[in-house]
């Protein structure tokens, strides 16, 4: 459970003054939700481990100039984010061979117009009727979808429709143009639209 | 060009529209279109309730996973380092 604010207050000033014992009581209650921000942007867990380890001495170094405007913990969930985006842009080189696939839309004819006729009932109707949303095998679902995104339109996901950030600040977090956010968004929600499609119908993941 | 766009067209561009990044002319063939689609008011509605569905179905779990008090153990051993 996090500190009371003066209890955490107190803790702040104690590990900015150098006392690790502090900065470990201070940082224990909100790991889970740390470790939890930057596994959604990485996907692997020792690639987050890896992050949080970072995001931590870099909460320690930053610690003397948090001014208390927001909660500490969403400071330092700010902190773990930008510490997951830093290790995303290191492996980027590595593992992210952008493919060419379109987004998961259609079938449609030669004139643009569906193939199929559409289900009786929407995935999100059913969805919602059935309580799926809360269901453990739905969590799964997801986290292996987001699994197969690449990296850069993962990330852009997870910041625009998890994290709300906006277009902009995700566009110069990656380097890239909003444009271009908007197009990997795009295609990271119609994937995870036709999986839950898929799963939904019927109220059976 | 046709006010009214075909089904791939709104599908192409329906994060663009939820985004309210289209132009006038686009939007309004868009929302004609959605009038009169099914499918395509059903596909862009699930695009709508994405993002609130994901949010729940991956929301904070209740356990802090193992990794984590690892992460923690090196980075304190690194501070106590003097790193």
């Amino acid at each position: 459970m996090p500190s009371p604010p003066d209890a955490e207050d107190e803790l702040i000033a104690r590990a900015v003054a150098g006392d690790a014992d502090a900065f470990e009581a201070l940082v224990k209650p909100h790991l889970g939700l740390f470790h939890h921000g930057i596994l959604r942007i990485l996907g692997d867990p020792m690639d987050a481990e890896d992050a949080l380890q970072e995001a931590l001495i870099a909460i320690h170094r930053e610690l003397p100039r948090f001014e208390g405007r927001s909660r500490f913990s969403s400071w330092g969930y700010r902190v773990c984010l930008n510490a997951a985006l830093m290790v995303r842009r290191s492996r980027v080189r590595v593992r992210e061979r952008e493919q060419r696939e379109e987004p998961a839309i259609g079938p449609f004819d030669s004139r643009g117009h569906h193939l199929e006729a559409p289900g009786a009932v929407p995935w999100h109707v059913e969805a919602e009727a059935h309580g799926l949303a809360e269901r453990r095998e739905i969590r799964e679902l997801f986290l292996q979808a987001l699994e197969t995104l690449p990296d850069g339109v993962r990330a852009v996901f997870v910041l625009k429709d998890l994290e709300d950030w906006d277009s902009e600040a995700i566009a110069r977090h990656l380097g890239i143009s909003p444009a271009a956010v908007r197009q990997r968004l795009h295609r990271a929600r119609t994937t995870l639209q036709a999986r839950l499609r898929d799963h939904c119908r019927g109220g059976r993941p | 060009m046709s006010l009214m766009p075909t089904c791939q067209s709104v599908q192409e561009r329906a994060t663009d529209y939820l985004e309210g990044q289209l132009g006038l002319r686009a939007r309004l063939g868009i929302r004609l279109h959605l009038l009169l689609c099914r499918a395509c008011h059903a596909f862009v509605d699930g695009l709508r309730h994405l993002p609130g569905f994901a949010k729940r179905a991956l929301g904070l779990p209740s356990e802090t996973p193992p990794g984590s008090h690892a992460a923690l153990e090196a980075a304190l051993r690194r501070i106590r380092a003097g790193d």
